[in-house]
C-alpha cells in the first residue's frame, strides 16, 4: 500500500480515492497553519478576511518548503469592493514565518504577477525575517523581494500591513512599500529583536521599545497608521484602497458627489481667528469644504503640524495636504517637511489630484531643526510638488510666510490653480518680524516703540502683505470668500480631470 | 507624575495653571510663543498640579518640562 508523505494510508488508483487523496492533502495543508500567540487568525483567514467575502483564490496552495509543511505563505488573489487585488499573507504558523528560498520564490511570483497585471498588492506580514537554515539562499530571496517592491513602486500602490513582530527583511519590505499599518501591542517591525539587540550592544529593550506601534506611528514615522485588531486593519486596508487606482495610469475611481458637511460650510467665514498668533483646528475647515464622506488620515500621531488625508472632493478621490495650526502652530520642520513630501509624491505617482490648505508660519528655524536637516528635508517637498503632474489646487486660508509659502503647494512650484482667502497674508516674513528688520533704527529711536511698530506692521500688512498684490500680479488667481472655496476647487478639478460632463 | 512638555522651541508666554489647581485631561496649561503663534500646552491627564517648573519669559526647547502633574492624586 503507497504511503504519502504525510503518512496517510489511502487506496491506490480508484478514481473515488483520488478525490480522497487530494482532499486530505488539502486538508493536510491546511491544518498546519495555527494561529500562535495572540495572534487569532491564520494566514489564509487574514487574506479571505481582507478581500470580498468569497473572493479569495490561492496562487499555489500545495507548494511546500519540504518536510511536509507549506511555504510559509499564503499568495493569492481577490477583489476589495469589486476591484481586484494581489494579496501576500506570511504563515506564522511555518518556521515563525520566516522567509526561506521557497517563500521567498512564492511572494516574488505574485509580486511579478501585481506589477505586470497591473493591481495593487497587499502584503500581510508576521515573519521574523530571513530563514537562518537556507543561509545565501534566503537572503538572495529577500533581496529579490525588495528588488520587485522597488519596481513595483512605479507601477502599483503597495501596502503592509504588520501583524506579528516582523525583524530583518520582513521589515524592510514594507519600508519600500506605499502604506503601512500596524496592529497595537501585536505588530512590531525592528531590524533585529531584543535577544539580539542586547547581544550586540548590552541595550535592554523590549520589543514594543525597539518596535511597536507606538514608536513608528508616533516618533520614527516608520508606519504610517495604528489600529486596534486585525479586523480594523483589513478595514483600513479597504478604505485605503477606495481612494486609488489599481495602476499608475488606471481609472481614478469616482463616487457620486456628496456636498459639504451643511454647519461646517455655514461656520466657514468666522472659523479663522482673524488675530494670525491664535490656533484653530483646520479639520473643521476641511468639513466646510470637502465631501461629507470617507476620509483616511494617515500618519495622525506624526508630525501633526501637517495633516495628510485621502477625502473626496465632488466624488473625486483626493490627496489633501493643510498645515494644522492646533498642532505645534502648524510649522513645517524636518518631519513634517518628509511626511508631506511622501505624501504628495504618492499621489503624483498614481494621478491623484493634490488639494493643498495653507496657513503656515513658516519653517522652524534654529539649532535642532538645522541639526535635523531641515534644509535637505524642506527641499524634498519643494521636489515633490514641482514632480506631481496630477492637478494641484491650492487655497491660503490666512497666512502664508516665506520659504514655507513656496514649499505649500505655491505657484511657482507648478499649482494649476491657486486662490486666497481676502483676510489672507503672503509676505516674505510676518509683520512682526519683517518691521523689526526693516525699521530697526526708527524703532530704538522711537519714544514708543510699540505704538510705532504696531503702526508700521498695519502699513506693512496693507502695502506689502494682502493677498490683492498677488492676485494682480497673477501669482495668486484670485482672492475669494472662505464659502467659495468649494465651488471654485470643484470646477477647477472637473476641468483638470476632463471631468466637467459630472 | 506627568510633566507636560514643550512641544517647540518657544518662550513661556502665559502660565495658566497655578501649583494646587486641580486639572482635567485637554485643560490648557500654559501658553507657548514661537514662530509669532500662541501654541497652548494641553493636558493629556488629570490630576493636582504639583510643581510649575518654568518662568514667564524663558525659553524652553522641544522636550523640556513645563509643568509636573500627579496624576494620582486625581479628584
Amino acid at each position: 500500500m503507497p504511503k504519502t508523505d504525510h503518512n496517510e494510508v489511502v487506496e491506490a488508483s480508484a478514481p473515488a480515492d483520488q478525490r480522497t487523496v487530494l482532499t486530505q492533502r488539502r486538508t493536510d495543508r491546511f491544518a498546519r497553519v495555527e494561529p500562535k500567540g495572540k495572534r487569532v487568525y491564520t494566514a489564509r483567514e487574514r487574506a479571505e478576511m481582507l478581500v470580498d467575502e468569497g473572493s479569495f483564490v490561492e496562487m499555489a496552495p500545495m507548494r511546500s518548503a519540504g518536510a511536509g509543511a507549506g511555504s510559509g505563505v499564503v499568495a493569492g488573489w481577490g477583489t476589495t469592493d469589486g476591484h481586484s487585488v494581489v494579496v501576500v499573507s506570511h504563515d506564522a504558523a511555518v518556521a515563525s514565518g520566516a522567509i526561506g528560498a521557497v517563500m521567498a520564490e512564492a511572494i516574488q511570483k505574485a509580486q511579478r504577477f501585481a506589477i505586470d497585471k497591473g493591481y495593487p498588492i497587499v502584503y500581510i506580514n508576521d515573519s521574523g525575517g530571513a530563514r537562518i537554515h537556507d543561509g545565501i539562499f534566503a537572503l538572495h530571496g529577500c533581496g529579490g523581494i525588495f528588488a520587485l517592491n522597488i519596481e513595483a513602486q512605479s507601477r502599483i500602490p503597495q501596502i503592509s500591513l504588520i501583524l506579528g513582530p516582523c525583524a530583518g527583511a520582513a521589515a524592510y519590505s514594507p519600508a519600500l512599500t506605499d502604506w503601512t499599518i500596524m496592529v497595537k501591542e501585536q505588530g512590531q517591525m525592528f531590524l533585529t529583536g531584543p535577544d539580539i539587540v542586547k547581544a550586540a550592544t548590552g541595550e535592554d529593550a523590549s520589543a514594543e521599545d525597539i518596535g511597536g506601534s507606538a514608536l513608528h506611528t508616533k516618533v520614527s514615522g516608520v508606519a504610517h497608521l495604528e489600529v486596534d485588531n486585525e479586523e480594523e486593519a483589513f478595514h483600513a486596508t479597504r478604505l485605503l484602497l477606495s481612494f486609488l487606482p489599481t495602476h499608475k495610469g488606471g481609472r481614478q475611481k469616482r463616487h457620486d458627489a456628496v456636498p459639504a458637511n451643511p454647519h461646517a460650510a455655514a461656520a466657514l467665514p468666522t472659523l479663522v481667528p482673524e488675530k494670525s498668533s491664535i490656533v484653530f483646528d483646520m479639520n473643521k475647515l476641511l468639513d466646510g469644504v470637502l465631501d461629507n464622506g470617507a476620509r483616511l488620515e494617515l500618519m495622525p500621531e506624526h508630525a501633526p503640524s501637517i495633516l495628510t488625508l485621502f477625502a473626496r472632493l465632488d466624488g473625486h478621490a483626493v490627496g489633501v495636504l493643510a498645515n494644522q495650526p492646533n498642532a505645534r502652530g502648524g510649522i513645517l520642520d524636518s518631519k513634517a517637511s518628509v511626511k508631506a513630501a511622501r505624501f504628495v509624491e504618492f499621489c503624483g505617482r498614481f494621478d491623484l489630484p493634490v488639494l493643498t490648505f495653507v496657513d503656515v508660519p513658516g519653517f522652524l528655524p534654529g539649532t535642532v531643526e538645522e541639526g535635523r536637516g531641515v534644509i535637505t528635508h524642506g527641499a524634498k517637498l519643494l521636489k515633490a510638488y514641482v514632480d506631481t503632474k496630477s492637478p494641484k489646487l491650492t487655497v491660503v486660508v490666512r497666512k502664508s510666510y516665506g520659504g514655507a509659502y513656496i514649499a505649500m503647494g505655491s505657484a511657482s512650484l507648478g499649482a494649476h490653480a491657486n486662490w486666497a482667502w481676502s483676510n489672507s497674508e503672503i509676505a516674505v516674513m510676518g509683520p512682526g518680524g519683517a518691521v523689526a528688520l526693516l525699521h530697526r533704527r526708527a524703532l530704538k529711536e522711537a519714544e514708543d516703540p510699540t505704538a510705532l511698530r504696531d503702526e508700521l506692521a498695519a502699513v506693512y500688512r496693507e502695502e506689502v502683505a494682502r493677498p490683492y498684490l498677488a492676485a494682480e500680479a497673477g501669482i495668486v488667481d484670485d482672492v475669494i470668500h472662505p464659502e467659495e472655496t468649494r465651488d471654485r476647487m470643484v470646477a477647477a478639478l472637473r476641468m483638470l480631470t476632463h471631468g466637467s460632463a459630472v | 507624575m506627568y510633566l507636560a512638555r514643550a512641544e517647540i522651541v518657544s518662550n513661556v508666554w502665559k502660565i495658566v495653571a497655578r501649583e494646587g489647581d486641580q486639572v482635567a485631561a485637554g485643560d490648557v496649561l500654559a501658553v507657548l510663543e514661537s514662530m509669532k503663534m500662541e501654541i497652548p500646552l494641553v493636558a493629556q491627564v488629570g490630576g493636582h498640579v504639583s510643581k510649575i517648573l518654568v518662568e514667564l519669559g524663558q525659553i524652553v526647547q522641544e522636550g523640556d518640562p513645563i509643568i509636573e502633574i500627579d496624576e494620582t492624586a486625581s479628584a
